[in-house]
């Protein structure tokens, strides 16, 4: 385990959570491929994977990309499960979609059962200024409360779309890194558990 | 090591408290990971309790050999508790984290499992995992010893074929390689190593059959039937099966078998059906397999609870009882975005494979069995999922704007055409989708040719003889309304009629001055005036529906325009109905087809109504 990532690029899995149609698949294509779909077609579960340079360093990333409808709730917790940072998405022209990040921040604590699990919440659609309902300092407060950042982005003119899967990566990686240095050092005693009690004895 | 330590504590009692201690800690460690993975998994109460029944006997046993009995005796409730509360309040996180680790632990086991490096030392981590995990998918949810139903639900062909795959892959495997085989089915091998492939499958680990020897494979289908624990050909019919195989004419026999075969419950048939004409091409090549249906049924009987004679007369009544089935080779869903297939067909086969695949996933995820390592496939095959719509999307695309190029180039030369069904087509793609519109271009193809055809043949007419180039246009008349073969055939008709009526013709003029032929003359004259009419009437419509298409044609043009000022929705458009285009275009062409028959009916009776309508009047005339 200790050499693989060194052999394979480090992979992240990211997660897009949200109510339907407020933009995860439009987001996510926008930044797998540089395309802007304006159609609107319901996600049951999408998965995408992309190497990228985060900061010098090749890393690769899955998103999954989830439903947004409630009716593919059952599968969602399997996805949730495994995912290592979420982007949790609302459109700034629905009140109720923002409203909703209350519900599906709770659900993925309750799954990863983890308060500092990275996380971003993100307002979309921020092109759509003159139909903005909910406003910056709203989502901003809400943010804060949960401890976690705020960014407006907008799938249509790719803005602020890297910079959310980017910064949730790093905090993936910040993330890791801090668990790597602590496990390594519990990996090495939970070996020699045994032996060590031993000789103190 | 843990023998050394119990003989400390033997051998210094006072070192007591402190192992008591240790062993506390280890139990609370671990009780701690357990909640927490307990809370990642989110199953039910009852799975919990029933996972901690299991670990803690499991832990019992582990420690069972250094220090069970003594550690119980020692170990006092006040202690535990102290220990207990120290480990909690400093550090939980830790805990989260060892939890962690367990995890990345059990997915290297996981690892070196499938690479099979080391059997043995394989088979203690296995067991060890089964311990630490919370339930085990092979004891709660095995694919072997259970109703047929439920092996196929979990260990599903995801081919739609609907066999358990332990008993797909040996029947596969043994079509393969079986078939040469000496003494197949009777020579057995060593029983660990059936249980080994078994104890692999009930795992759902990834098993390659090919590494193993015959009478493995065989060994393993028999321990698969063997342990069903009801016969495949179900306890209410198997007493109607032995009945029937006892019947002792020949014929009789075959009807029985086949009426009872056709009663098994569909899972059932797939199985009995599956073995027999497998077992049955063993026989076949009896040559090479020196086993004959008398010694496979005598091999086999036993193992499938019938008697050899039942046996016997399903492999001699196989070719009648059996006669669809074919044993097609599983080819599992693929496992890497790399060998995506290019063609739309195989796409589509792969994508419902995936998906099967992806909901046995959910559904096992959902019944508590999470893995890292199933997690990973569950990504896996998600991606390939998504992979593979996006390509059918994309080739989807292709083909759409394809057709679009080509009406666009069709309409800038367009010619006018008489073509009704033109024109409904046109009509209902403006309504509903693009796709349809790839038969417009067809079938203005077609109207050209045709249009052009018919004004040929207007012009000879003028030259020939009338009679023949009225029934020419007549027959013409349908054509182009039909698809590209009709029209050649079509043709191919036209042109015999002329050939006919040209011979009939040369045939005519020298009888011209011969009174016995002047009731013939008579009636074609009487005929032809009809025709005439016919004509006339038919070249107004025409007329008519040149007009008509003229006026569509703008239409068409204003529609167009306003597409292409709006190519966003088209795309849309054409995305959410691809389904019902698909099922439009099938639905035109059967019609289509209809529309051809019937008209081709109406003409005939339209003959067959000038020829009468011909005679009547040459007889009121006579008279």
């Amino acid at each position: 385990m200790s050499k693989k990532p060194t052999s394979q690029p480090a992979l992240h899995k990211v997660i897009m959570v949200g109510s339907g149609g407020v933009g995860k698949s439009a987001l996510t294509l926008q930044f797998m491929y540089d395309e802007f779909v304006e159609d609107y077609e319901p996600t049951k579960a999408d998965s995408y994977r992309k190497k990228i340079l985060l900061d010098g360093e090749e890393v690769q990333i899955d998103i999954l990309d989830t439903a947004g409808q409630e009716d593919y709730a059952a599968i969602r917790d399997n996805y949730f499960r495994s995912g290592e940072g979420f982007l949790c998405i609302f459109s700034i022209t629905e009140e109720e979609s923002f409203q909703a990040t209350q519900d599906f921040r709770e659900q993925i604590l309750r799954v990863k059962n983890d308060e500092n699990i990275p996380f971003l919440l993100v307002g979309n659609k921020c092109d759509l200024e003159d139909k903005r309902k909910v406003s910056f300092q709203e989502a901003s407060e809400r943010a804060k409360q949960w401890g976690v950042t705020y960014v407006e982005t907008s799938a249509k003119t790719r803005e602020h779309v890297d910079k959310v899967f980017y910064d949730l990566m790093r905090e993936i990686r910040a993330r890791k890194m801090e668990e790597n240095k602590t496990s390594n050092g519990k990996g090495k005693d939970k070996n020699k558990r045994k032996k060590l009690k031993c000789t103190i004895l | 090591m843990e023998y050394e330590q119990s003989n400390v504590i033997k051998d210094f009692p006072g070192l007591y408290a402190s192992e008591s201690q240790k062993i506390n800690n280890r139990e609370s460690d671990y009780s701690e990971d357990e909640k927490l993975t307990r809370k990642d998994l989110l199953t039910g109460k009852k799975k919990d309790k029933k996972d901690k029944k299991d670990k803690e006997k499991g832990y019992a046993a582990l420690e069972g050999e250094s220090s069970a009995d003594e550690g119980y005796e020692i170990r006092s409730p006040t202690k535990s508790k102290k220990s207990k509360s120290f480990k909690f309040a400093s550090k939980s996180k830790e805990k989260r984290e060892k939890s962690r680790d367990k995890e990345k632990d059990f997915a290297d086991k996981k690892k070196e499992k499938d690479k099979r490096i080391d059997k043995k030392s394989e088979k203690e981590k296995g067991k060890n995992d089964k311990k630490e995990r919370p339930g085990d998918i092979a004891e709660e949810l095995p694919i072997f010893g259970v109703p047929l139903e439920l092996a196929v639900e979990r260990s599903r062909c995801h081919d739609g074929v609907d066999l358990p795959l332990p008993y797909r892959a040996c029947i596969d495997y043994l079509q393969m390689y079986g078939l040469g085989f000496e003494y197949i089915y009777k020579i057995s091998s060593p029983k660990s190593k059936v249980l080994h492939l078994k104890k692999m499958y009930n795992h759902r680990e990834f098993v390659d059959l090919a590494e193993h020897d015959v009478p493995t494979i065989t060994g393993l289908l028999k321990m698969f039937l063997r342990d069903l624990p009801e016969s495949i050909f179900t306890s209410e019919l198997i007493v109607r099966f032995e009945e029937a195989g006892a019947i002792l004419n020949v014929a009789m026999r075959e009807k029985h078998l086949k009426i009872l075969v056709g009663n098994l419950p569909p899972l059932n048939y797939m199985a009995v059906s599956w073995l027999i004409v497998h077992l049955y091409t063993v026989t076949l090549n009896e040559k090479s397999t020196k086993m004959n249906a008398q010694s496979i049924a005598a091999t086999l009987s036993s193992t499938l609870q019938i008697s050899q004679r039942l046996l016997t007369a399903l492999l001699c009544h196989c070719p009648a009882l059996f006669v669809d089935v074919k044993l097609i080779q599983y080819i599992p869903p693929l496992i890497s975005t790399a060998q995506l297939p290019d063609e739309k067909d195989l796409m589509e086969i792969e994508l419902k494979k995936q998906e099967s695949l992806l909901s046995q996933i959910h559904s096992e995820m959902n019944a508590g069995f999470v893995s890292k390592q199933r997690e990973e496939l569950l990504w896996e095959v998600q991606r390939l999922i998504t992979q593979l719509k996006r390509k059918i999307r994309s080739k989807n695309r292709v083909v759409e704007e394809k057709g679009i190029e080509e009406k666009v180039s069709h309409e800038n030369t367009g010619n006018s055409s008489e073509n009704l069904e033109t024109e409904r087509i046109t009509a209902t793609k403006k309504k509903d989708s693009q796709e349809v519109l790839n038969t417009v271009p067809l079938s203005l193809n077609n109207s050209e040719d045709n249009l052009d055809l018919n004004k040929k043949e207007i012009n000879n007419a003028s030259i020939a003889s009338e009679n023949v180039e009225v029934k020419n246009i007549e027959w013409d008349f349908p054509k182009p309304t039909e698809v590209d073969q009709e029209k050649t055939a079509n043709v191919k008709i036209t042109q015999e009629i002329e050939s006919k009526s040209v011979n009939t013709l040369q045939t005519e003029d020298p009888n011209l001055p011969l009174l016995a032929n002047d009731k013939e003359i008579m009636y074609l004259n009487l005929k032809n005036q009809t025709l005439l009419e016919l004509k006339n009437k038919l070249i107004e419509k025409m007329e008519i529906e040149k007009k008509e298409i003229a006026r569509l044609k703008l239409v068409l043009k204003e529609v167009q325009y306003k597409n292409q000022t709006e190519p966003v929705i088209i795309d849309s458009n054409s995305d959410n109905l691809d389904k019902i285009m698909e099922l439009l275009q099938n639905e035109n062409q059967i019609l289509h087809i209809k529309k051809i028959n019937l008209v081709r009916k109406i003409m005939e009776e339209h003959e067959i109504c000038i020829d009468l309508s011909a005679k009547l009047m040459m007889l009121t005339a006579s008279c």
